[in-house]
């Protein structure tokens, strides 16, 4: 809006002396603003405070999450690292092995038809 | 594993003490801002209420709501927002008081009605203007008591344009009210002030 010149004049010296009366204000009128303003700031800073909180309890959260599935990856790791020699030495058992034990196990039995087989013979 | 979630954890540490810097320069803006707007604010709060008690509350209750609601958007929107604030507290004073002069009223059988606004002949472009002849002093006195005089859109729309130094739109949207009403307000505002202040001399 355009303000007539004598308008104008007079405006801006109302607004000054407005603005003096904003520097005469006493020292309890000043200390009640300051509270007033530490007030407004400080529930920001809770509020700060609490999304802080809220994203470190997530983070931990999130790593703990991730510990625990490494580990239960690692767990199931190991069971298919043990399971794979082991169907190869069954292999080699049932084999060469068994044969090996049965030999050592019916050594009696083997000794007592070599001993037949030399009677035989003499 | 160790390595991924200590990785992590850093990760977390800086994000959490950026966003710390961040909290910290954004708080520290938003103190300044209220600290320069606090002492007009409670100038334009006294103005309304004529109780500098009543006013001290209306500008906690305006700054606690304006941090609370919109300390995130940006600094440039701030002053808008937060004369939009206190003007809506100023209003819901004066609102609670009609209702308390009803009462009253009703109550003593008697009313007042004096809240016309007469449009002031226009002004003689010579004149050097009503504040011209008084000193410091009985200026101040007299300009209060006219602003206190105005009604309340008038004296929201002077303070807000002239004082505060708000764009006509800036003042629509912190009275919550049409251009065009700002400049109503305003010419009448303006008309009322100059007539009292010519009464002083």
């Amino acid at each position: 809006m355009s303000t007539p010149h004598n308008d104008k004049e007079w405006i801006d010296r109302a607004t000054a002396l407005l603005d003096r009366s904003t520097e005469d204000l006493d020292a309890a009128t000043l200390s009640r603003l300051t509270r007033a303003r530490q007030a407004a700031l400080a529930q920001r800073r809770t509020h700060s405070r609490r999304w802080v909180l809220g994203a470190g309890l997530a983070g931990a959260a999130a790593v703990l999450f991730g510990v625990a599935l490494g580990l239960h990856q690692r767990v199931d790791t190991s069971n298919v690292h043990d399971v794979a020699p082991l169907q190869a030495g069954d292999i080699d058992m049932l084999t060469s092995d068994d044969d090996a034990l049965d030999l050592s196990e019916n050594l009696d039995f083997y000794a007592w038809l070599d001993a037949q087989g030399g009677d035989k013979s003499g | 594993m160790v390595d991924a979630a200590a990785c992590l954890m850093t990760a977390i540490d800086d994000g959490r003490r950026h966003k710390d810097a961040a909290a910290r320069e954004a708080t520290g803006a938003l103190e300044r801002f209220l600290r320069d707007v606090e002492r007009r604010a409670l100038r334009m709060a006294e103005f309304g209420t004529a109780s500098r008690e009543e006013a001290l509350d209306l500008v906690q209750d305006a700054m606690l709501a304006f941090v609370r609601h919109y300390d995130d958007r940006p600094g440039e929107e701030w002053p808008r927002l937060f004369w939009r604030v206190l003007d809506s507290r100023i209003n819901d004073w004066h609102r609670r008081q009609r209702v308390r002069g009803r009462w009253r009223v009703w109550w003593s059988g008697t009313g007042d009605e004096g809240d016309d606004d007469p449009i002031a002949s226009a002004p003689d472009a010579r004149e050097p203007g009503p504040l011209a002849r008084l000193a410091d002093g009985e200026a101040s006195i007299a300009l209060e008591a006219a602003l206190r005089a105005l009604p309340l859109r008038q004296r929201q729309a002077f303070l807000l344009r002239q004082w505060e130094g708000l764009d006509v739109a800036a003042t629509a949207a912190a009275m919550r009210c049409s251009e065009g009403s700002v400049k109503t307000h305003l010419s009448r505002a303006l008309a009322n002030l100059r007539r009292a202040l010519e009464e002083h001399q």
